[in-house]
This record gives structure tokens, C-alpha cells and sequence, in this order.
């Protein structure tokens, strides 16, 4: 009949129409959610947390890498057997994809044993608060190291890390304050590689503290007070030899009679130490001059002398 | 084969660690560069060739790539006294040594050559100074003295060591020969000269006499405004132990 035929063509064409809709709507459906999720991906990590001090050095694998190698091929070569790859990676393993508030010294144990190296005896020289003189120190004479003249601080030496649980595992935008969390990767290495530092030294050991401090010389809170000076070891160090240094004419906050150095006396003869202390001691003094010869504090060396 | 020391190990990990520290911490105010380009620019100068046939030119692309501001009065110019220099200079916070420059930062200190018809560098031996002339490292540092010196401007500092054999001002030597006949003269407004003996060493050489007299005149006729000082002060520090 006609009209019951004309109408089944019009039903035809009514789902043949639906479906056509039906697939369109669900291919915009899918390109909309793909954009969505893609772009998700591409976004740089909205999840990693974010601190208050500067991120991760950037190229740190590149530039921990050169160090290491810089150090034992062309400054030790008697730590040619150091694998520089493995000390990488146990560095790198330490801190990433961890939550950086929740480093212990456990981390670090492979790095530290990995990285540590035998020092020589009467050459360990502390530091508080003098860390560029030390060091302008030990590079002119090569007698003495700081923890940032061995393999573990020569790598480290003004470099940041830190990680996050998620990609890539590492946080270059900042990375927790001391004051944010103790359990940070940069604090609790430096505690860890000062703690072994100290238990390596051995003969007599030195210190180099400011006495043109207004917070005093000594502070029980530094790491050489609250860390080194309570692992040396006592059948291995026979004395500490204390060098107190004043700024070329900066103040005078203190000198070895003062009474943060009386504290720190107390605590190493308690521990069986025998301790000499120098007010400006004459050689780390004269790089000071070399860099201020017409200060009058200089001119009083030059006459004296 | 040579009789100098053979190519440093692990020297690209070394040269491209150094750069990046270079950049990103000791002196990030040179800006980004390509650290590993620079790296290949080095390679290729030496590479595949015969290492007495290097010349300073060869380093030209590292150079450029590698080049930054020295800043006004920081250059300081040395010979026979690398120790009192880097004490001086204070890792470029005081004055920039060639050595405190990102060029001389990724080489100081390293040995290097290659050979003809192999791409690999040689470990075992390099030749030396007096086997030949244009050597790898020395070509370098030349072509880096040159640089430095081209890029040097305001207070020229000079620290010569009068106890070394054979006078303060050695000549040859790179000062001498690469470093003062590229001093941009126009952008230069004084050579100052200090003259420090070694710790408990001799005074063979002063102001005024010997070779830093030749050194002095020299630059006088060439027209610089030129001051000599015995820096007795610091010497006098030094020998105070």
C-alpha cells in the first residue's frame, strides 16, 4: 500500500539520521576527553610540591658527574678505583621520587660508602662561620682539608637536590627550607657527611672560628658543635687545635678567653682532648692581610714581626 | 710515543661537568650555553689529527662558543705563580683569571690530544712543548691567551714572581707573546705590575730591573700607563711566619 511504504522510508531515514548523530556526538565526545587528558600530561607537574629555597641545580647529574671524575683523575689520582656512575646513582637514589621532608641518614649509606675516602692524620681542619677563609686556606696550603676538600664535600660544595613522589622525581622549582622541615636532602646530608668527616680525623685536628661574631664563636647549634664535635674519636684524636679568627678591622666579638670558647673548651676536655686555642692564628691571618695590606691591623703584624 | 702526559681520563665527563658548573654555579651570570656543543667544538679541533699540527685557530669555534664579558679592572695577567694567583683572584670573586673564565675553567689543568686517521684520543702519550710547537695544548691556551687578552679592559693587573729562574718576565712566554701584543689598547687605562717572591724564595727580580725593567719599557713605548709595585706588604706577610 503507498502510503504504509512511504511511511517506513521516513522511519529508515529518521534512524539512519540518529545513528549518523549518535556517532558524531560520540567522536566529539572522544577528541573533547583526549584533549583533556593529554593536556593533563603535558602540564608541568601541577602536583609537585612547592618550597621556599631554590630547586634542584640544574644539569646536577652532568655537573656532580664532572666533579667526581674532575677529582680523582685530575686532583687524587690515588682514587682512580672510585666508580664515578655508581656514586651518581646512589646520590640520585637518595632523594628521588621521595618526599623531600623525610630524608634520614639511611639514604645516604651507599652514597657515603661509595664516596668516602681514608684522611690523613693532623690534616682535618672544622669550620664555623669562616667558611671562605678555610677554604681560601686549604687551597693555598694543600696541608690541610675541610670537608669540602674531600670527594663527598667537592661534589656537593654549593649544590641543591630535593625529590617528589611524582614525575620526574626530582623538584628543579625549590626545594624545603631548613625552616620548612629538618628532614630536607640537602641538611641531612651535610650532617651525615660531617659526622663521618669527623670520625675519620685522626692526630690532631683544627677548627677555624670567627671571633667577629656577635652570636659568639662557638654555637652549640652549628653542625661543628652539635655534630663534629661530638664524634671525634678520642683514641684516634690526641689534640684540637683551636684558631680563632677576627675580621681585619671588623670587631672583636670574642677571643679564645671568651665564653662561648670556655664552653667549647669544657665539652672537649670532658671528652679527653687536649686543646690549644690561638687568637688570630699568624698564617691564616696573613692571607687575610695579603687581601687588606694597608689595614692597620696588618701594619701592626709588619711591625711586630 | 710522546713524551708528555697522555689525554686526561673521562675528559669529555670532565670538560662538560665543568661547564655546567661554570654556568649554573660559579658564574651564572654568563648565561645559557650549550654544553655539550661546546664539548664537540673542543673535540673537533683536535680530533682525527695530527697533534703537532694543531694551530690556535683550530679553537676558534670553541671560543665563540664559550666567550663572555670580562668585567672592566678583573683581568689579571700572571706567570710562574698559579697558587698566589688563585688565591688572589679568589675564584673569580676578586679578578678573573684566564682560569676564572668559562674557556680557561673547562681546560686548566687537563692534558689532551688526538692522532691522525683515528677518531679516538690518545691516553697513552701527547706531545710535549719541544717535540713540537703546535701541539694541542698549547695551541689552546694560546688561542685562549689571545682571547683574554682581546677582551681585557680598564686596570690591567700583572702578578710576576720574582723568584723565578730566569727572571719575572719570561720570554718567551705567553704574556710576552700572546697576551700583550692583544691588549686592546684603547680600552685599557693602566697596567698595574706586582713583582712577590716566593715564600722564603730569592728576590732575583724588582721593579726596575731585569726582565721587569724589559717588561715595563715595553709597555711604556707601546704607550700604556704602566705602575710597578715590589708588593713588599704581602711579601712581608707571607715571610712574617
Amino acid at each position: 500500500m503507498p502510503l504504509q511504504q512511504g511511511s517506513a522510508r521516513v522511519r529508515q531515514r529518521t534512524v539512519l539520521l540518529v545513528g549518523i548523530a549518535v556517532l558524531l556526538g560520540a567522536l566529539v565526545l572522544a577528541v573533547v576527553l583526549a584533549s583533556l587528558l593529554t593536556h593533563g600530561r603535558h602540564e608541568a607537574s601541577p602536583e609537585m610540591l612547592k618550597w621556599k629555597d631554590r630547586g634542584t641545580t640544574k644539569n646536577l647529574q652532568e655537573v656532580i658527574l664532572g666533579r667526581c671524575y674532575n677529582y680523582i683523575t685530575a686532583q687524587h689520582p690515588e682514587l682512580g678505583d672510585k666508580d664515578c656512575l655508581k656514586i651518581w646513582e646512589s646520590l640520585k637514589d637518595a632523594f628521588i621520587y621521595k618526599n623531600p621532608c623525610n630524608i634520614t641518614p639511611e639514604d645516604y649509606q651507599p652514597l657515603m660508602e661509595l664516596a668516602s675516602h681514608p684522611i690523613p692524620c693532623n690534616k682535618s681542619l672544622f669550620w664555623s662561620k669562616t667558611g671562605d677563609l678555610a677554604h681560601r686556606y686549604t687551597k693555598s696550603n694543600q696541608n690541610f682539608l675541610t670537608l669540602e676538600d674531600t670527594l663527598l664535600g667537592y661534589m656537593a660544595d654549593k649544590v641543591s637536590w630535593c625529590g617528589d613522589p611524582s614525575a620526574p622525581g626530582i623538584n628543579y622549582e625549590s626545594c624545603p627550607k631548613r625552616s620548612e622541615c629538618e628532614s630536607n636532602p640537602g641538611s641531612v646530608f651535610w650532617k651525615t657527611a660531617s659526622k663521618m668527616f669527623a670520625e675519620a680525623a685522626c692526630g690532631v685536628v683544627q677548627v677555624m672560628l670567627n671571633g667577629s661574631v656577635e652570636a659568639g664563636a662557638f654555637r652549640s647549634s652549628s653542625i661543628f658543635g652539635s655534630i663534629e664535635v661530638f664524634n671525634l674519636d678520642p683514641d684516634k684524636v690526641s689534640e684540637v687545635h683551636i684558631w680563632l679568627m677576627q675580621d681585619i678591622g671588623g670587631p672583636q666579638s670574642e677571643s679564645c678567653s671568651g665564653h662561648s670558647i670556655q664552653r667549647l673548651i669544657n665539652i672537649l676536655e670532658e671528652r679527653n682532648f687536649k686543646i690549644i686555642c690561638e687568637d688570630n692564628y699568624r698564617p691564616v691571618q696573613l692571607l687575610q692581610c695579603v687581601h687588606n695590606p694597608d689595614h692597620t691591623d696588618c701594619r701592626l703584624c709588619t711591625n711586630s714581626s | 710515543k710522546w713524551k708528555g702526559e697522555g689525554t686526561t681520563q673521562n675528559l669529555e665527563s670532565i670538560v662538560i661537568g665543568r661547564c655546567y658548573d661554570y654556568i649554573r654555579i660559579v658564574n651564572p651570570a654568563v648565561g645559557e650555553k650549550n654544553c655539550s656543543q661546546i664539548w664537540e667544538a673542543f673535540k673537533n679541533a683536535f680530533i682525527n689529527k695530527d697533534p703537532c699540527s694543531i694551530l690556535p685557530k683550530d679553537y676558534e669555534l670553541f671560543i665563540n662558543l664559550t666567550l663572555h664579558t670580562i668585567p672592566p679592572n678583573k683581568s689579571l695577567f700572571w706567570e710562574n705563580n698559579q697558587l698566589l694567583v688563585n688565591s688572589f683572584a679568589d675564584r673569580g670573586r676578586r679578578y678573573m683569571s684566564l682560569g676564572d673564565t668559562l674557556f680557561g675553567f673547562v681546560a686548566d689543568f687537563l692534558y689532551w690530544c688526538g692522532q691522525a686517521d683515528s677518531p679516538g684520543l690518545d691516553y697513552e702519550s701527547c706531545p710535549t712543548t719541544v717535540e713540537c710547537e703546535n701541539n694541542t695544548v698549547d695551541s689552546f691556551w694560546r688561542m685562549a691567551s689571545i682571547t683574554y687578552a682581546q677582551h681585557s679592559s680598564g686596570v690591567i693587573h700583572v702578578l710576576l714572581n720574582g723568584s723565578a729562574d730566569g727572571g719575572a718576565y719570561p720570554q718567551p712566554g705567553f704574556f710576552a707573546d700572546y697576551e700583550i701584543p692583544n691588549l686592546q689598547k684603547d680600552k685599557i687605562s693602566q697596567i698595574v705590575i706586582w713583582v712577590v717572591d716566593d715564600i722564603e724564595g730569592p728576590d732575583i727580580d724588582s721593579c726596575g730591573v731585569n726582565t721587569v725593567k724589559t717588561l715595563e719599557t715595553r709597555l711604556k713605548t707601546l704607550g700604556y700607563d704602566v705602575t710597578c709595585t715590589d708588593n713588599n706588604k704581602s711579601v712581608m706577610f707571607l715571610l712574617c711566619l
